[in-house]
């Protein structure tokens, strides 16, 4: 049974009037719960991860925060304001790329920009400086007075990102904006992302790329079934037993060490050239790799197989199925 | 408002750049003006046949005007019909939403556009208009009330068409209802009318006497005895409405009528006006004309002409532009309250982002 709240990383600070806050926020359509209770706070400066299952209600309580769609319970606060009562002053504070590529498809590049720049009340002169500034942040130069309809999916996903950063916006949602990118597009996003969060925006940035989000986000909100998880579940999920990847040029001698260090045979598992053994904690790992090079066994890999988000998502998965 | 009208304004450029610079548009448009050019060369040679050198002019007109609303309401919804959902289904409608402009701008800039793309196939009717309107030495203000009221007609269009694309989650759906409800105008109300008007038919009464000697001065020395006998009689009268509700007859209704030295009108929208303006008018339900007064000379009294018919009647034009307008305003609102975010409640399955 899941309770509400946050990520261990975000509940001792002490929330700020800006950012996302977000208490016990529902929502369902009919007799379809799509979010149950959600609670968390995204503070200024940080970079938040969104993850979950397919259906969880991660879209819908993206929508929630976008200004679109109604809570049925609870609060939202976006930069301070409420998105149902103070739509516009949220609107003007938020900038929103969402999972559909939607675009004006005979619409240039450029005039997209400034299209969406008019949208928040900027004028010509102003919108068309911004389009340029934009235009060379997410690298569509070339492709500036080209249609939308020829970008490509990458190219879209640029332009959308483009165009959710048109008004300067201090809270960004951003959802899976790494789908559909090249590796090098992928770097550049990340690089963007932590930028933007070192200028003291609040990002929120749901992805089913755990990886990709291990790499940029401070703290991470994992929603199942409507329902975020708590804290005492994403401390249970850090403390279980994980997977780690150990590789030596000499497997054979690796695995008479670990079979030394009292693992079972049976629970030490080969992949390629690499063994895979389950450890309870960091420092239980630490443990072991400074008494495996103190063997005198030539370690060239020891990592965790699976990232943390990649590890509390598959663990509160299962959980979840329990 | 300075801030509304300009947001107003952003929407209605985009919407505009998307819409006229497709060749699929100026295709149509040409299409428009071939059709429109025949109909127009056609009519003068076969109305030029009866002769008469004004009547022939007038019947061109008001067959060219009638033309253009035909064609200008059968463009309109394909022009206006999906202009939310289609937006939705693109998955633009939400990225627009998520702006400072609000669910109003965006229903009025859409509307705008629709009602702008519309008034370009009406403007590049104008030179038939023009044309026969010479041709036809009509006044002015004939030619000016036409082209105010197709414009106005278009625009009811525009406005059923982008009312229903937010008020239904299917283009393809949004744009056939759309048509459905200018059939049901144009057609519909005429069927409702003849139909209503012959099924609630009303028993009348007559009382008659007629003569039965005359004098040598042609006035009745003897009488019958009065005779009362009873008769169905259609009630058009109480459908008057929805013949008034027809957007051809808004037309000709709107359109100031000229009188020969008869009082009868001198084109085919005044004949038309006519008979719109005496359904309005109750059938006599208890009265017999031919009464017979023993030394009276039977006197028929006079009917009235078309020019006291019409001045004495509700101008049903201003009747059935007002039901247009109470339909139009009211599917844009409808839109406006199924399209507001942030959203409370939304349609089965439909999806707003």
């Amino acid at each position: 049974m899941l309770s509400r709240m946050v990520s261990t990383e975000l509940l001792h600070t002490a929330p700020e009037p800006a950012g996302i806050v977000v208490e016990n926020v529902g929502r369902s359509f009919g007799n379809v719960h799509a979010v149950r209770d959600a609670s968390f706070v995204a503070d200024p400066g940080t970079v938040t991860g969104l993850i979950g299952p397919n259906g969880s209600g991660k879209t819908t309580l993206m929508l929630m925060l976008g200004s679109l769609l109604q809570p049925d319970a609870g609060s939202i606060r976006i930069a301070g304001h409420d998105p149902v009562t103070e739509t516009a002053a949220v609107r003007s504070r938020l900038g929103w790329m969402p999972d559909v590529l939607g675009s004006w498809s005979t619409i240039s590049v450029r005039d997209t920009l400034i299209y969406t720049a008019r949208m928040y009340a900027m004028d010509k002169t102003t919108a068309a400086g911004r389009a340029a500034e934009l235009i060379a942040l997410v690298d569509l130069g070339e492709l500036a007075d080209s249609p939308t309809r020829v970008l490509s999916r990458g190219q879209k996903q640029r332009l959308s990102l483009a165009r959710a950063l048109v008004h300067d916006p201090s809270v960004l949602l951003l959802d899976e904006p790494a789908s559909g990118l090249d590796p090098v597009a992928r770097a550049h996003l990340r690089t963007l992302v932590r930028r933007l969060a070192s200028e003291g925006k609040t990002l929120l940035v749901s992805s089913h790329v755990l990886s990709e989000l291990d790499e940029m986000a401070d703290g991470a909100v994992y929603l199942s079934k409507g329902v975020t998880a708590s804290a005492e579940a994403l401390a249970r999920s850090r403390a279980t037993a994980r997977p780690w990847r150990i590789r030596s040029s000499d497997a054979v001698a690796l695995r008479a060490a670990l079979v030394a260090e009292g693992i079972e045979e049976a629970a030490i598992a080969t992949d390629r050239t690499e063994l895979i053994v389950a450890l309870e904690g960091e420092a239980a790992a630490s443990a072991l790799l400074a008494r495996l090079v103190g063997a005198g066994v030539a370690i060239s890999t020891f990592a965790p197989a699976v990232g943390d988000l990649e590890h509390a998502f598959i663990d509160l998965s299962t959980e979840d199925n329990k | 408002m300075k801030a509304f009208f300009s947001g107003v304004g952003v929407i209605l450029s985009l919407e505009l750049r998307q819409r006229v610079r497709t060749t699929s548009w100026y295709i149509l448009l040409a299409v428009f003006v071939g059709l429109i050019f025949m109909v127009t060369v056609l009519l003068s040679f076969a109305l030029s046949g009866f002769g008469s050198d004004d009547n022939g002019a007038g019947g061109i007109f008001s067959t060219i005007i009638y033309f253009v609303l035909l064609l200008g309401t059968l463009v309109a919804p394909a022009l206006s019909g999906n202009a939310i959902n289609g937006d939705r289904d693109a998955g633009t409608l939400a990225t627009t939403q998520v702006t400072l402009i609000t669910t109003g701008q965006l229903i009025m800039g859409k509307f705008l556009s629709a009602w702008v793309t519309a008034l370009a196939f009406l403007a590049a009717a104008i030179p038939f208009l023009v044309y026969s309107a010479l041709v036809g030495q009509l006044r002015a203000s004939t030619i000016l009330v036409s082209i105010v009221i197709l414009a106005l007609e278009l625009g009811v269009v525009a406005a059923v068409g982008v009312g229903l694309s937010g008020l239904l989650s299917r283009p393809l759906f949004s744009i056939v209802v759309t048509y459905l409800v200018v059939a049901a105008l144009s057609v519909g109300t005429l069927i409702a009318f003849g139909l209503g008007g012959l099924a609630l038919q009303t028993t009348a009464t007559r009382t008659s006497s007629y003569a039965l000697e005359y004098d040598s001065a042609g006035a009745p020395t003897a009488c019958s005895a009065p005779e009362s006998y009873e008769y169905q009689t259609p009630r058009f009268d109480l459908f008057w409405g929805a013949l008034a509700s027809n957007p051809y007859v808004i037309l000709a209704d709107a359109v100031p009528t000229t009188y020969d030295t008869n009082g009868q009108p001198t084109d085919l929208f005044g004949y038309f006006k006519l008979g719109t303006r005496m359904a309005q008018t109750a059938p006599d339900l208890e009265g017999g004309y031919n009464e017979c007064v023993v030394g009276e000379r039977e006197q028929y009294p006079d009917s009235p002409s078309a020019r006291e018919v019409i001045d004495s009647t509700t101008p049903s034009w201003a009747v059935g532009l007002a039901v247009h307008l109470a339909l139009a305003g009211g599917l844009l609102a409808g839109a406006w309250s199924r399209t507001k975010t942030p959203a409370a409640q939304l349609s089965r399955g439909s999806r707003i982002a």
